[in-house]
């Protein structure tokens, strides 16, 4: 056992799941290096006028649930040391939730840019609004399925394995790290 | 054997063909379907035209096409349960379903391809859009062939309680049967056989998708038995 | 049976038969062997001949493409040529992985389904287009805006056949996760789920002609690549360790 349940101080999960999101990481500031580029150093004009078709209070509350379920998912994880496995199966519960909310509020949001008619391929700045939101939520629908196997680990007869848990927790965080991230890029940056 | 995976495979098919389906009804040729019929200009204007909602459902179509591959080979390990004289029929089955799902993958990249330059030669986009129908529509020698292993080797399937009932194997055969005269849709530009028409549109997918939902159940129900079981002699 | 089959030197008891071949990994590492072989290959076919790595623009006129076309007829057919004769070993490296996966903890089904999908992948994911551009080469005096088509279906289905290989990184994550013999370790697993979303991201190649996300772009080409590369040599030491480790009496060794 790599680690153990002592007084020593340790990482939260296990390596690998470090490698996972410091690399998803990496790999989104791509995209973000990709935006940067291309649009605020290239096209200025064209992306400040663009920016403007988005809801800011979309954006808003998207961020305020991401941040409401990372709050449940870090008190599930504290919950789940102290054992307490009922209530922080609830806060589980209740991360997911918000997360399916954002989801909720993506597909409205997304339902009215393209009715006023702008899509993917409108101009430049569309162009990477639509990919990395894209990408986001592809996170957040990976990230679900990771609480619906943490939320199995924790109801299961045995006791559950607290790397798990944690790593449930870690890769949550990042999404939620990852949204706060475009919400500046695109959506506050004028 | 585990079951959990087997579940996991399972369960793609509900979550993926929600997908699939919100695409073929995005995809603005399907309803009404295209008419082989149609001039080369029209083929080019409807391309013109539509090309953001054809886009965005072949694109999901290209993403998801595949995500039924795991549900088939549960089939494939479902069968190889069976009390066959030998494992023949799930391997050809295997093979079948591999080779079938590649014709499939031909058609969205042509559809595809023929939305990516709108702008091209009307002749070439109408051979394009015909490739990609013969190939969404016609390939169903594999299904055929997967679904009669599929019937073979549940009539084969010696012991009391059988892995499939029956019935899974009159409704394969039935299911390979309907979707047979959809071959023809190469030869005919009008009428009940062509790509738009009764058969080969209407019935052949219409007798898919029903397949795909009752062997989810069928397999569901035997995915269950077996967890029973292996609990049982555990 | 037997006297097909002689005692092996250390076999424990003298009357076991066993496979006279003394190295009994002999058939996985000569798969092993394939990868870092064919990828290389590959690697010498589509960047030096074949001249498609990286590839040329979306943004190409018809003529700038048949003069890119006519340019490089010669090594593009060497190119086609070789793939032709070698694409078939990349089913050795298949074997090998699902011989690996069967060994995992999970049913067979994952494994037959990473095997199924790379099958598919084969046709529209690379010989569709090595195709494309042998006919584009094969007559140089072809009609202009044929060749185009050629192109375009060439490059857009190389880099653009997403689904095949979803559904092969996500079956392999899965296994992985499943697994509770550590055949692979889970870090390859999490890696596969990058390569899954790398397709995602080349999904606007089907929609853009420039810029980061078409077919040649820095995130959809470049960055797709690269993650690639670095799972594939993930995949490599991790096949290598997971041969080395398997222990010499597993049954499924000489079955």
């Amino acid at each position: 056992m790599p680690s153990s349940s002592g007084t020593s101080r340790r990482l939260p999960g296990d390596a690998d799941i470090w490698v996972f999101v410091v690399g998803d990481m990496l790999i989104f500031s791509a995209y973000f290096a990709a935006y940067l580029f291309t649009g605020r150093m290239g096209s200025r004009e064209l992306f400040l006028r663009s920016e403007q078709h988005l809801s800011q209070t979309s954006g808003l509350c998207n961020t305020l649930i991401l941040l409401t379920s990372s709050l449940f998912i870090a008190l599930c994880v504290h919950a789940a040391r102290l054992g307490n496995l009922r209530l922080a199966s609830r806060f589980l519960e209740l991360g997911g939730a918000c997360g399916v909310g954002f989801l909720l509020v993506k597909v409205f949001e997304w339902h009215s840019k393209l009715a006023s008619g702008l899509t993917i391929s409108t101009n430049a700045f569309f162009m990477h609004y639509y990919v990395m939101t894209g990408v986001h939520v592809a996170h957040i629908l990976i990230g679900l399925t990771f609480l619906m196997v943490v939320r199995r680990e924790l109801g299961g007869a045995q006791a559950p394995r607290m790397e798990l848990v944690e790593a449930g927790g870690i890769y949550w965080h990042m999404v939620d790290f990852l949204w706060f991230m475009i919400f500046s890029l695109l959506y506050l940056m004028r | 054997m585990n079951i959990t995976d087997q579940r996991i495979c399972l369960w793609l098919v509900p979550g993926f063909g929600a997908v699939l389906a919100f695409a073929f009804l995005l995809f603005p040729g399907f309803f009404p379907p295209l008419s082989p019929a149609m001039s080369a200009d029209e083929v080019a204007r409807f391309y013109r035209d539509n090309v953001g909602p054809l886009r965005a459902s072949m694109i999901v179509f290209n993403f998801c096409e595949v995500m039924f591959i795991p549900f088939f080979m549960v089939i494939v390990v479902q069968m190889q349960r069976m009390k066959n004289p030998s494992r023949a029929f799930a391997y050809s089955y295997l093979s079948a379903a591999a080779s079938g799902a590649t014709m499939f993958a031909l058609a969205d990249i042509a559809w595809l391809v023929a939305a990516f330059r709108p702008e091209r030669s009307p002749q070439l986009i109408m051979l394009l859009n015909d490739l990609a129908w013969m190939a969404f529509i016609t390939p169903v020698g594999f299904i055929i062939a997967q679904n009669f292993c599929l019937a073979l080797a549940v009539y084969m399937d010696a012991q009391p309680k059988p892995v499939f009932p029956r019935w899974v194997g009159h409704f394969n055969i039935a299911t390979a049967l309907l979707m047979a005269p959809a071959a023809f849709a190469l030869v005919h530009l009008n009428g009940p056989l062509a790509w738009d028409g009764i058969l080969s549109f209407w019935v052949r997918i219409g007798t898919y998708v029903l397949y795909v939902a009752v062997m989810f159940l069928v397999v569901r129900s035997a995915i269950n038995r077996q967890a029973l079981e292996q609990r049982v002699a555990a | 049976m037997s006297s097909a089959l002689e005692a092996h030197p250390g076999a424990a008891s003298a009357s076991e038969a066993v496979p006279t071949v003394k190295n009994r990994k002999l058939d996985q590492w000569i798969c092993w062997w394939s990868l870092p072989i064919f990828y290389n290959l590959f690697g010498l076919i589509f960047v030096y001949l074949g001249k498609l790595m990286p590839p040329p623009r979306p943004g190409l006129t018809t003529d700038e493409i048949v003069a890119f076309i006519q340019k490089n007829a010669a090594s593009m057919q060497a190119a086609w040529v070789l793939l032709t004769l070698s694409l078939g070993f990349a089913s050795l490296s298949s074997g090998l992985i699902i011989v690996q996966m069967k060994r995992m903890t999970t049913s067979p089904v994952l494994a037959y389904a990473y095997m199924a999908a790379l099958a598919v992948a084969a046709l529209p994911g690379c010989l569709l287009c090595t195709t494309m551009f042998s006919l584009a080469a094969f007559r140089p005096d072809r009609d202009r805006e044929i060749i185009a088509l050629l192109y375009d279906l060439g490059l857009l289905s190389f880099v653009g056949s997403l689904g095949c290989f979803v559904t092969q990184y996500m079956v392999f994550a899965i296994a992985i996760f499943l697994d509770k013999r550590g055949i692979f370790p889970k870090w390859l697993g999490y890696m596969s789920i990058w390569g899954a979303v790398t397709e995602l991201v080349a999904t606007p190649i089907w929609i853009f002609r420039s810029g980061p996300y078409a077919w040649n772009g820095l995130i959809s080409f470049w960055l797709g690549t690269l993650i690639f590369v670095v799972w594939e040599f993930c995949l490599i030491v991790s096949l290598f360790r997971a041969i080395k480790q398997q222990p010499l009496d597993e049954p499924g060794n000489h079955a």
